[in-house]
């Protein structure tokens, strides 16, 4: 079987993010880059059922990314996938979540696939949509929010989060999955796996390469940024002490009913 | 786009609050383009469903009415979407921005190569077109975003933002007529969690406990009977989830969600970036904690600094004595 998990890269969650105001998108320069960490279940989950087949069954990296982010796809390898093809084309630059998924989708099919991994969101765009749009794309069922997943046969079968409990929901393979936070604790790679990862294949895929009959990059882009605008600081509010329970809750309760919250 | 079609979350018979607060902003901006308002309800009790909404500004409502479709994930919702849209014509699709909201919303986009915005906190019409503002980088960014090349916009809004107006509109019931199709996904279980009747993304007050609440029970006793006697739901912090104590559908922050309560209620949370960008746009934060120099006293509307584990319980029974009293 063969498993694409997708990865995007994002800036570093601790650095302090901006948005060009001239180009109106995510200033990527100056700021270190590193993989999504939502990604990181999506990759442990393959890597996962994977090892549970021992059938011959690979974990492909796969990301829309421009050749800079090639160190960091290998980091991807370093956790033990077996390789990785990065989308690497400045006709994309610029495009949004319509166009990334429409790309991604094609790039995804060009090599083949039984299972799609994703991870649920990213933290930089915070949308969660590619996974439903890329599933559209693929043409495949989507599985989403995953927090435990299994192949039985020809089935992708998964316990998947939803907002008040879970659900246990199976689809045919071919079949996309959105993997959750709850799912896994993903490995930190080897020693020998960084070693490992140095020798394995990264494939380059340019757009010429998908045969796409639409146009993507911030021309075919489905949205597009009018303005921006900085909204005003919180300001710091009261601080009490209190001296006990009672004295604690009643200074909240009065505080609730004087911003007639209750 | 002329039209608006509003795409309404239920269960047990009733609308969630989120998607009527999409069929509302639909209204807003319908009238904005001159265009009618659609609601599409799928699934089971779906005619109930569309009784409900008949007190809301709403012109038609689409129902299919199909207790199977339960079964079959998103996919026979996308559908029904996806027929009322594509008789209506250019459109601007309204979802919530809620875990169902997303899945629908973006597969609608794939299927009719529609734009899509996420997080939605105003929509505005300019000059005929639909612009979209939102938050972005934690919310130290707002941005206005439009639709271009495309017949069909989907906007998934933040919950608790967009106001609800009990108006009523014409109103109208139409019947889908079934897709007949057979679907792919299966859904062999579905399990409610006790104390779980709202997410935290579209609860209006939530009581979230971080690393000062020492393990999990907290999370299933006082933040959770604080949380009840408002009527909300309970949060946590990335460090309560990464010790296990509460399951990350709870969690609010960067690696977690983002949501916009009336009333936000941090107990034992420092308030560190990661959990601050998932919160700063609560209308009201309250927080609670030993120690007066967290980072989250420079945000919070009102810090109480004391033993968490006194005053909660005890702020509990005020809060459903005031409850009681308003009854």
């Amino acid at each position: 079987m063969r498993i694409v998990v997708t990865v995007k890269l994002v800036p570093d969650t601790a650095a302090d993010k901006r948005i060009d105001p001239a180009t109106k998108r995510l200033v990527r320069t100056g700021v270190d880059i590193v993989l999504n960490p939502f990604d990181e279940y999506a990759i442990e989950a393959a890597l996962q059922l994977r090892d549970k087949l021992a059938d011959g069954s690979t974990v492909t990296i796969f990301s829309m990314t421009p050749e800079n982010g090639r160190d960091v796809v290998r980091k991807a390898l370093a956790m033990g996938a077996d390789d990785a093809v990065i989308l690497s084309d400045p006709g994309l630059a610029g495009s949004d979540m319509w166009a990334t998924a429409y790309a991604l989708a094609h790039g995804i099919k060009a090599g083949g696939f039984d299972l799609v991994l994703t991870g649920t969101q990213s933290t930089d765009a915070i949308s969660g949509d590619l996974p439903g749009m890329l599933a559209e794309y693929l043409g495949v069922p989507a599985l989403t929010y995953a927090r435990q997943l299994e192949i039985d046969g020809n089935r992708l079968r998964v316990k998947r989060e939803t907002e008040t409990g879970y659900q246990t929901a199976s689809a045919p393979l071919p079949a996309l999955a959105s993997v959750t936070k709850s799912a896994n604790e993903p490995r930190y790679p080897s020693l020998k796996g960084i070693m490992g990862a140095k020798k394995k294949d990264i494939k380059t895929l340019a757009l010429a390469d998908l045969g796409l009959t639409k146009a993507v990059g911030s021309d075919g882009s489905r949205t597009e940024v009018l303005a921006l605008a900085t909204p005003p600081a919180r300001e710091k509010g009261r601080t009490i002490t209190a001296a006990g329970g009672a004295d604690g809750a009643r200074a909240v309760l009065d505080f609730l009913k004087s911003r007639h919250l209750l | 786009m002329k039209d608006v079609i509003a795409f309404i979350e239920h269960k047990h018979g009733g609308a969630r609050r989120s998607s009527i607060e999409a069929l509302c902003a639909a209204r807003s901006a319908a009238d904005a383009l001159g265009g009618s308002v659609h609601a599409v309800v799928a699934g089971p009790q779906a005619a109930a469903v569309a009784e409900t909404l008949k007190v809301y500004p709403v012109d038609r409502i689409h129902v299919l009415d199909d207790a199977s479709l339960a079964q079959a994930g998103v996919d026979p919702l996308v559908d029904a979407l996806e027929v009322v849209a594509r008789a209506a014509g250019p459109a601007l699709v309204i979802v919530a921005n809620t875990m169902i909201g997303r899945d629908v919303g973006s597969r609608f986009a794939g299927r009719v190569d529609a734009g899509i915005n996420a997080d939605i906190t105003g929509i505005e019409v300019v000059d005929g077109r639909v612009v979209c503002v939102s938050p972005k980088l934690g919310g130290t960014t707002i941005t206005s975003c439009a639709f271009k090349n495309c017949d069909y916009g989907v906007a998934a809004i933040r919950p608790n933002v967009f106001a609800v107006k009990a108006a009523a509109g014409a109103g109208e019931v139409i019947a889908l007529a079934p897709s007949g199709k057979s679907y792919a996904v299966t859904v062999e279980d579905d399990v409610e969690e006790a104390a779980a009747e709202l997410g935290v993304e579209e609860a209006s007050v939530v009581v979230s406990g971080g690393r000062g609440m020492g393990g999990p029970e907290p999370f299933t006793g006082i933040l959770h009977d604080l949380a009840e006697a408002f009527g909300g739901a309970v949060g946590a912090s990335r460090a309560a989830v990464d010790a296990g104590w509460v399951s990350h559908s709870h969690q609010v922050g960067q690696t977690g969600k983002t949501i916009s309560p009336s009333l936000y209620m941090a107990v034992g949370i420092s308030g560190a970036i990661q959990h601050k960008v998932g919160m700063r746009t609560a209308a009201t934060i309250v927080a609670i904690n030993k120690d007066a120099t967290v980072p989250i006293a420079d945000f919070a509307d009102l810090l109480v600094v004391g033993d968490a584990f006194a005053i909660v319980p005890e702020l509990t029974k005020l809060v459903r004595e005031a409850k009681t009293a308003h009854a």
